[in-house]
């Protein structure tokens, strides 16, 4: 039986006393070692659960509890947490290196063992050659890159990224994705959310699909396709979430 | 310890890199210290040091136009342009033609009414005094002298120049008057005692500057005025820097990742703080500078330092720090950077003007002084003016300091509900 890394229960995430909730009720449980992809529509709430999984904010109700050498709070173990947000999260003014550098040292990492790391990494994603450049002049598959790095200096148990690969070639896409899956070989466990479910059908051994703040189907894929009957990702998302444009 | 210096280097490059903000944080105030001191240091020349040009027609037929020409020249405040050929209506015009501060026309009987008046008092003193049994009864006739004004002159300045004019007209009727007397006494003139005790009746004015400290008078100027003015400025003005610049981040999405780093927030806040801080000093110390050592070299006053080290110490760090809380507010409410920089810039240059950066404060009508009691700039400047002009002690900075204090705990405050809110802290 695989080992519980997080708990999350009854979580209800509200903006204001007479709005729509982001989240009613979300319960569900992430292993040691896995790669959950949490996919619905736009606005079903996805980015809601994050922030809330990585401490950005916290729940109006229930409670997001991590396994990590005893139960903490997501706040507890931060720094065993990498994020990736959806945006550049770092200075475009200063170059690749300085800002490993600078999110390095607030990890409190060594300046040996940092040195050490900014270079590997560099290596893995292609960035080496170019860590003395100003990031602002780099391609926007070089800063997803860098924005994904950027998490992974601290050596994270867990990873969260929200829409990693968006608006990259497929080169980039596929350094990112080949970096993930090393990671997770080497015991990193991964939440993820994307748009590109093609990759996700690949890259993920549970999926949670999550409409209108609610979780409307958490399984394997494969299971998930069989109890639905259908052959993918996307039609699975269709059938559960119907084709109606959202907001 | 190493957290916090890998989080000031980084402030440090991003200010670096910030050339626009370089440019308004020290270029900026550089550029308006001089322009306005050279400006102000003009109009406060125009009034205190040179000599008012004064366009005069003596029409005159007595001596009297001639002993009041001669006393506005001895009184060395006035450079007079004779121009005897000119009628009245003539001087009104030729005033600003000439480039005058004012035209004096004196009519052809000035000497006769003043003389006539003076004989007809001096009589009927004499009179009073049984020394004569009746003075002939006369209607008095004024003297009249014409004065025209430049348009551009001010009232207040007006009024200084008519009583000027009029002590000296005073001076010449008395004179007339006594000599008159001594006349109708038997005598040819006033005895030269006489006229010397005349003289030396005057009540001689001390005038001085007041001042707390009996060793230091300073006298105020356009350098002690706006040196520091400019200098609490340009530190208000780091809101377009630094107000934009954590917009910046937090739109950009690293502000995001710095709350899933243990302590990551609150450290880049500490470094902002110290790096902004050392900003606000530099750019004070900038301008100190240049009024010490720049601006005796292009004819303007020296900016005389303060002897009291320790309440300068505390009014900068005070006025640095309201400066460093009300950029970071403005930064932590704004949505954009576009309304952090409008707004930012905008409230500055009101507090700016209300505060009395550009016109001095105290010249300001009451209600506007009431108003500028508002501004964090004017309590800055006013504690610049106690340590620069009064000399003053602690007592006289309690305003000062208890305002930006409570100024600066405001806006922490404030800044912290939104952090809190927002879940960043």
């Amino acid at each position: 039986m695989q080992e519980t890394l997080l708990h999350v229960s009854k979580v209800y995430k509200s903006y204001g006393k007479n709005t729509v909730p982001s989240l009613d009720g979300v319960d569900f449980t992430v292993s040691r070692g896995e790669i959950v992809g949490i996919f619905g529509p736009n606005g079903a709430g996805k980015t809601t659960l994050i922030s809330i999984l990585c401490s950005i904010l916290d729940p109006t109700l229930g409670s997001v509890t991590y396994h990590l050498n005893g139960e903490k709070s997501p706040r507890e173990i931060r720094s065993s947490l990498g994020f990736v947000p959806q945006d550049f999260s770092f200075f475009p003014e200063l170059t690749a290196k300085q800002n490993l550098s600078y999110f390095g040292n607030l990890y409190d990492l060594k300046k040996d063992e940092l040195a050490q790391k900014i270079d590997e990494l560099l290596q893995k994603v292609g960035l080496f050659h170019v860590k003395n450049q100003k990031v602002s002049t780099f391609s926007g598959g070089m800063k997803r890159r860098l924005n994904l790095i950027i998490s992974l200096l601290h050596n994270p148990s867990i990873l969260f990224l929200d829409e990693p690969t968006v608006g990259v070639d497929v080169q980039s896409k596929i350094a990112i994705m080949s970096l993930l899956q090393e990671l997770n070989r080497q015991g990193t466990t991964i939440i993820y959310t994307s748009h590109h479910l093609k990759e996700a059908e690949e890259f993920c051994n549970q999926i949670i699909l999550i409409d209108h703040g609610k979780i409307i189907a958490n399984n394997t894929l494969t299971n998930l396709l069989e109890k639905h009957e259908v052959s993918n990702l996307e039609d699975l998302i269709l059938k559960l979430t119907g084709t109606l444009l959202r907001d | 310890m190493k957290k916090l210096k890998a989080s000031v280097w980084k402030e440090i490059l991003l200010v670096l890199h910030d050339k626009v903000g370089l440019l308004l944080m020290y270029l900026m105030p550089l550029l308006l210290v001089f322009i306005i001191t050279i400006v102000q240091n003009s109009a406060f020349q125009i009034v205190n040091e040179n000599k008012l040009t004064v366009l005069i027609s003596n029409q005159d037929k007595g001596s009297l136009g001639d002993s009041l020409v001669k006393a506005l020249v001895q009184s060395g405040s006035f450079e007079i342009r004779k121009k005897d050929r000119l009628s009245e209506a003539a001087v009104k015009r030729t005033t600003i033609d000439e480039d005058a501060m004012l035209g004096i026309y004196i009519p052809s009987d000035f000497s006769e009414k003043m003389a006539g008046n003076a004989d007809n008092i001096s009589k009927l003193m004499l009179e009073q005094m049984g020394v004569i049994e009746k003075a002939p009864k006369t209607t008095p006739r004024k003297q009249e002298i014409s004065i025209y004004f430049d348009p551009v002159v001010q009232e207040n300045f007006r009024i200084s120049v008519i009583n000027g004019i009029q002590s000296i007209t005073n001076g010449i009727e008395n004179e007339e008057m006594v000599s008159k007397l001594f006349q109708e006494m038997g005598y040819d003139s006033i005895p030269a005692t006489i006229r010397q005790a005349i003289v030396n009746r005057e009540t001689k004015l001390k005038i001085a500057n007041a001042s707390l400290n009996e060793v230091a008078e300073l006298i105020p100027n356009s350098s002690q005025h706006n040196v520091p003015a400019w200098s609490i400025f340009a530190m208000f003005f780091m809101v377009i820097s630094l107000g934009g610049n954590i917009v910046k981040e937090r739109l950009s999405g690293s502000f995001l990742r710095l709350q899933t780093i243990p302590g990551g927030f609150a450290l880049t806040l500490i470094s902002k703080f110290l790096v902004y801080l050392f900003v606000a000093l530099s750019q004070l110390l900038l301008l100190f500078m240049m009024g010490i050592y720049i601006f005796p070299y292009l004819g303007l006053p020296k900016l005389a330092m303060p002897n009291a080290f320790l309440p300068f110490m505390v009014v900068t760090l005070l006025s640095a720090v309201s400066a460093i809380s009300y950029a970071v507010l403005v930064g932590t409410y704004a949505k954009t950077q576009e309304q952090a920089n409008g707004f930012g810039a905008i409230s500055i240059i009101i507090f700016a003007a209300i505060g009395g950066i550009w016109v001095p404060n105290f010249v300001m009508p009451d209600y506007m002084q009431t108003i500028g009691n508002i501004s964090p700039l004017k309590w800055c400047l006013e504690g610049y003016y106690i340590l620069f002009l009064k000399n003053g002690a602690w007592g006289e900075l309690i305003g000062t300091i208890s305002f930006l204090f409570l100024f600066t705990v405001i806006c922490q405050l404030l800044i912290f509900i939104k952090l809190r809110i927002q879940n960043y802290l």
